[in-house]
């Protein structure tokens, strides 16, 4: 077994793509979902606890990808 | 003109009521539980990898440990084997595997200690308050969450930053502060708010 798979380059582009990609999808995904319980019933804990969870997936989403930007030396 | 027996039997009997269908029983032993149980797994080979300093190999093993995540849910729809045994022991599995990589990455130098102690911390509080929920409850079942869920989703990624060195500062210390939002949010919920009815037998684990 070598200690490498890839070049170290490739590697951190590997993981560039998977977090960026899935950062960027998953801020996508939770924008569209808040967008969808808008007009629920707030007073429902369930939907308070989805919204809730939507806008912290969205914040995971761009903690990701600005991870991802830092990374690169672009922020 | 006299009717058919059968008929006879028929109106004896009275209107057919249609009888209700048996409770579906889940094994324990069903293929979601299965793949769930197989991440346990990818620790043995992910602590090689760590300790001879293949970060490479590292990450692999975490990522198939987290993709094993993605798919035991896959598997329990597929199969039709949902329980509330599968998602508290999806739960469990999610707190040892990651928790166990943290340690490690931090325990080797690829993670920072400060961070990694906030981040158990908050999880065995978590995981205390989950127990407590689980006791107001009387059966064994799973706090949903759907912040907890993405910040879960966060950790897996957390170990995968540590073993490739991805900006392994940054994404540590934004970690904390959100985890502690959610385990505020959520802790009004598990101790305090009334607790929703157990689902239909069906949706019961079989011991």
């Amino acid at each position: 077994m070598t200690t490498e798979l890839v070049s170290w380059t490739a590697f951190e582009w590997f993981v560039t793509a998977v977090t960026g990609g899935v950062a960027g999808a998953w801020f996508v995904y939770d924008a569209i979902n808040l967008v969808r319980v808008r007009g629920a019933d707030g007073r429902d804990p369930l939907v308070r606890d989805r919204r809730f969870g939507y806008v912290v997936g969205m914040v995971i989403g761009l903690v990701g990808v600005v991870g991802c930007l830092r990374f690169h030396d672009v922020m | 003109m006299t009717p058919p027996d059968s008929a006879v039997a028929v109106v004896a009997a009275g209107p057919r009521v249609p009888a209700a269908p048996a409770p579906r029983v889940v094994s324990l032993v069903n293929p979601a539980n299965a793949v769930t149980a197989s991440r346990f797994l990818c620790l043995p080979p992910f602590a090689w990898a760590v300790d001879q300093g293949h970060h490479q190999w590292a990450t692999l093993f975490i990522l198939v440990c987290g993709l094993l995540d993605k798919l035991d849910g896959l598997m329990a729809r597929i199969f039709d084997c949902r329980s509330p045994f599968g998602e508290l022991f999806d739960a469990i599995t999610d707190g040892i595997c990651y928790g166990f990589s943290l340690i490690l990455v931090a325990a080797y130098g690829w993670a920072p200690v400060a961070p990694v102690v906030l981040i158990i911390a908050l999880g065995l509080l978590n995981t205390a308050m989950r127990a407590v929920y689980a006791k107001r409850a009387g059966r064994p079942v799973n706090y949903k969450s759907y912040a907890m869920e993405r910040i879960v989703g966060y950790t897996g990624y957390l170990v995968g930053f540590a073993t490739a060195g991805f900006e392994v500062v940054f994404y540590y210390w934004l970690f904390v502060p959100l985890m502690a939002v959610i385990i505020a949010h959520d802790a009004k919920r598990m101790l305090v708010d009334p607790i929703p009815p157990a689902p239909p037998p069906a949706a019961e684990a079989a011991s």
